[in-house]
């Protein structure tokens, strides 16, 4: 809008030449507003507006023509006027249109002089007045596409913004918060916020509402049909654009509901799901407001931006409850296969075998708490060998280095397997069995043969002097099955101390 | 001197059996229940439970989590163990001196709190 703008030269021009040209002493540019016309330039007034039901620019503005009185204290429509009546006593009057591309009348370019014309303007002035009056209509449609698309571009960087808060928003609540904010900032309102909807669309539930300074929270429950008519709207999806509760015919039976918390214009649009209203976006003004298409374009925008980042949400929601259970239920039949293994063996006098399987079975139930926590994607080699180690115990005499290393599901189990084998072994027959001794377990990833290739380092210094076992148990094999299943596995029994290396390519090691 | 005696608390009756022999074989008395109800029950009547060994996901309305929390409150001298395939809920308090062990639990340090419990 051009209303309250500064003046501008090319208006001011515009209004000089009107004057001279039709030897008035009075010419404006009004433009004419719902309670008042206020004027863009002028020369011989010293007002800047006055209220609509005073201006004479204003009657028969819908038929697009040129406006002459040559006598106001004598035309009906004008004999009443403060203006005419008055000090200022106006007398002539002639204005033409001011009309946009659109064909949507803004106002008027108009002269006036204090003296009667009975014979009017003549055919050169008429037809200046005309001219100058569409020169001022340009000016006004190029000022409104510059500051149109200046919005717009404003309104493009706050979408941005808005996209990536809700990318990087952990939950609903807190997307919806900074989203809030943004718009309210970048609308200038005095309140923005977003509530789910129960399944009727009876209600909506606001949360944590981005409000300006001095504007009460409107969070928590309430139901539509307090508000007036505007149920239908939001649960067909239609967004709900009112300029002003007071001449709106959905809040103009109870306007008070919407103005006693603070709001005399508003849009609400509604979030889609399914073909079902689940969510609206709320923007309230406290004074009365014209919506801009790119406004509500922008808050569309918005509205579907928060859509799409709502489904993200509740679907991790939903797939770290179905995680949970599969887990849940993985433990118990773990738990289960113990129970039966230890009363199935508990006839067996030689308790050995019986605690190895127990232990291997610790082992893996333990790689299986680091996948849940990550959700089953990759684990990291740090926190599995962790994991491991505790079950066994001895942590303290075992060193940990080397970078972080994802491993996937099948990896992370083999590895846990692997790891509990030369744990165990170590604390039987190795460096941990007697004081003094120690491990390190150093890893790195290098280049192999053009692959990118984790190397696991297993060295155990200060046991007893290692002789290598003259049969090959199912520990050993299992060691030698490898982190991705395919060996890779170099195990050597060493006087000084058992020392292993797992080679295994990073790619597979993910991938497994 | 009499054996200290242990109430095992499990709905799933191979564990509920599973527990009672690893207790039983350790040296203790113990006495099974499957629910949070059937365990206060007991301690109503008794008054010579040292230890409580409970699972979390039970039937009845109480779960594990409650009935610890409430044995801590009417009774506080008794030592409270409890076990659970999912991880200790966060953002809840466990009761004081209470162990938590993540199933499947290996056996000798769940025999070793007891030991140490009784002790």
């Amino acid at each position: 809008m051009v209303l309250d703008t500064p003046e501008e030269q090319a208006f001011d021009d515009i209004v000089f030449i009107a004057s001279q040209a039709c030897d008035a002493p009075i010419a404006l540019i009004s433009l004419l507003d719902n309670d008042r016309q206020w004027f863009k330039a002028r020369v011989g007034l010293d007002v800047a507006e006055t209220p609509i039901d005073q201006s004479v620019c204003r009657i028969d503005i819908e038929d697009g023509d040129l406006l002459e009185v040559v006598d106001l204290s004598q035309d009906h429509r004008t004999n009443a006027n403060p203006l005419v009546i008055g000090e200022r006593a106006f007398r002539f009057y002639a204005g033409a249109p001011l009309k946009l591309r659109s064909g949507e009348i803004v106002g008027r370019l108009c002269v006036i002089d204090t003296e009667a014309r009975p014979g009017g303007m003549n055919e050169t002035q008429k037809v200046l007045l005309g001219a100058l009056a569409r020169q001022a209509s340009d000016h006004l449609e190029l000022r409104r596409i510059a500051r149109s698309s200046e919005r717009i571009a404003e309104l493009q960087t706050a979408l941005v913004e808005i996209g990536e808060s809700i990318r990087n928003s952990a939950d609903v609540g807190e997307m919806t918060h900074t989203t809030s904010q943004i718009i309210g900032r970048v609308l200038d309102v005095a309140r923005a916020g977003f509530g789910m909807v129960d399944d009727d669309v009876r209600h909506i539930t606001i949360e944590r509402d981005w409000t300006a300074p001095g504007v009460a929270s409107i969070a928590g429950r309430h139901q539509f049909e307090d508000y007036g008519a505007i149920r239908d709207h939001l649960a067909r999806g239609e967004p709900l654009v009112i300029e002003d509760v007071l001449t709106d015919e959905r809040t103009a039976g109870n306007p008070t509901a919407m103005r006693d918390i603070g709001i005399e214009a508003l849009v609400n649009m509604p979030v889609r799901q399914e073909g079902r209203t689940i969510a609206v976006l709320i923007v309230n003004a406290a004074t009365r407001r014209i919506w801009l298409p790119e406004e509500l374009t922008f808050l569309r925008n918005v509205a579907d931006r928060l859509e799409a980042g709502v489904s993200r949400i509740r679907g991790e929601l939903q797939q770290e409850m179905l995680n949970g259970e599969i887990s849940h239920r993985l433990k118990n039949m773990l738990s289960m296969v113990q129970a039966i293994a230890s009363q199935t063996l508990r006839e067996i006098v030689d308790r050995k075998p019986v605690e190895n399987f127990e232990q291997r079975l610790m082992a893996l139930s333990a790689a299986h708490d680091v996948l849940v926590q990550k959700q089953w994607a990759d684990a990291d080699l740090r926190a599995v060998a962790d994991a491991v180690i505790e079950t066994v115990g001895f942590g303290d005499r075992v060193r940990l280095d080397g970078p972080a290393v994802a491993l996937g599901p099948r990896a992370a189990l083999s590895f846990s397997l692997i790891l509990h084998e030369l744990m165990t072994n170590a604390c039987k027959y190795g460096a941990l069995c007697q004081e003094g001794g120690h491990v390190e377990m150093i890893w790195s990833i290098g280049d192999e043969s053009g692959q990118e290739t984790l190397v696991v380092r297993w060295r155990e210094r200060g046991g007893p002097t290692v002789t290598a076992p003259t049969r090959r148990g199912f520990g050993s094999r299992l060691i030698r099955i490898g982190l991705v299943g395919t060996g890779g596995v170099d195990l050597r029994y060493e006087p000084t101390g058992v020392e292993a290396d797992l080679r295994a390519s990073v790619r597979h090691l993910a991938q497994a | 001197m009499p054996k200290p005696i242990v109430l095992v608390v499990e709905d799933e009756p191979l564990l509920r059996l599973f527990a009672t022999d690893m207790i039983e074989d350790a040296g203790f008395e113990v006495i099974d229940v499957p629910d949070s109800a059937a365990a206060i029950a007991i301690l109503e009547r008794r008054t010579d439970i040292r230890i409580v060994f409970t699972d979390v996901d039970m039937p009845g309305g109480i779960d594990g989590i409650k009935l610890a929390a409430c044995i801590r409150d009417r009774w506080p001298p008794i030592e409270i163990i409890i076990t659970s395939g999912k991880a200790w809920p966060t953002g809840v308090k466990p009761p004081e001196r209470s162990v938590f062990f993540s199933k499947p639990y290996r056996q000798d340090r769940v025999i070793d709190t007891i030991q140490r419990m009784a002790a």
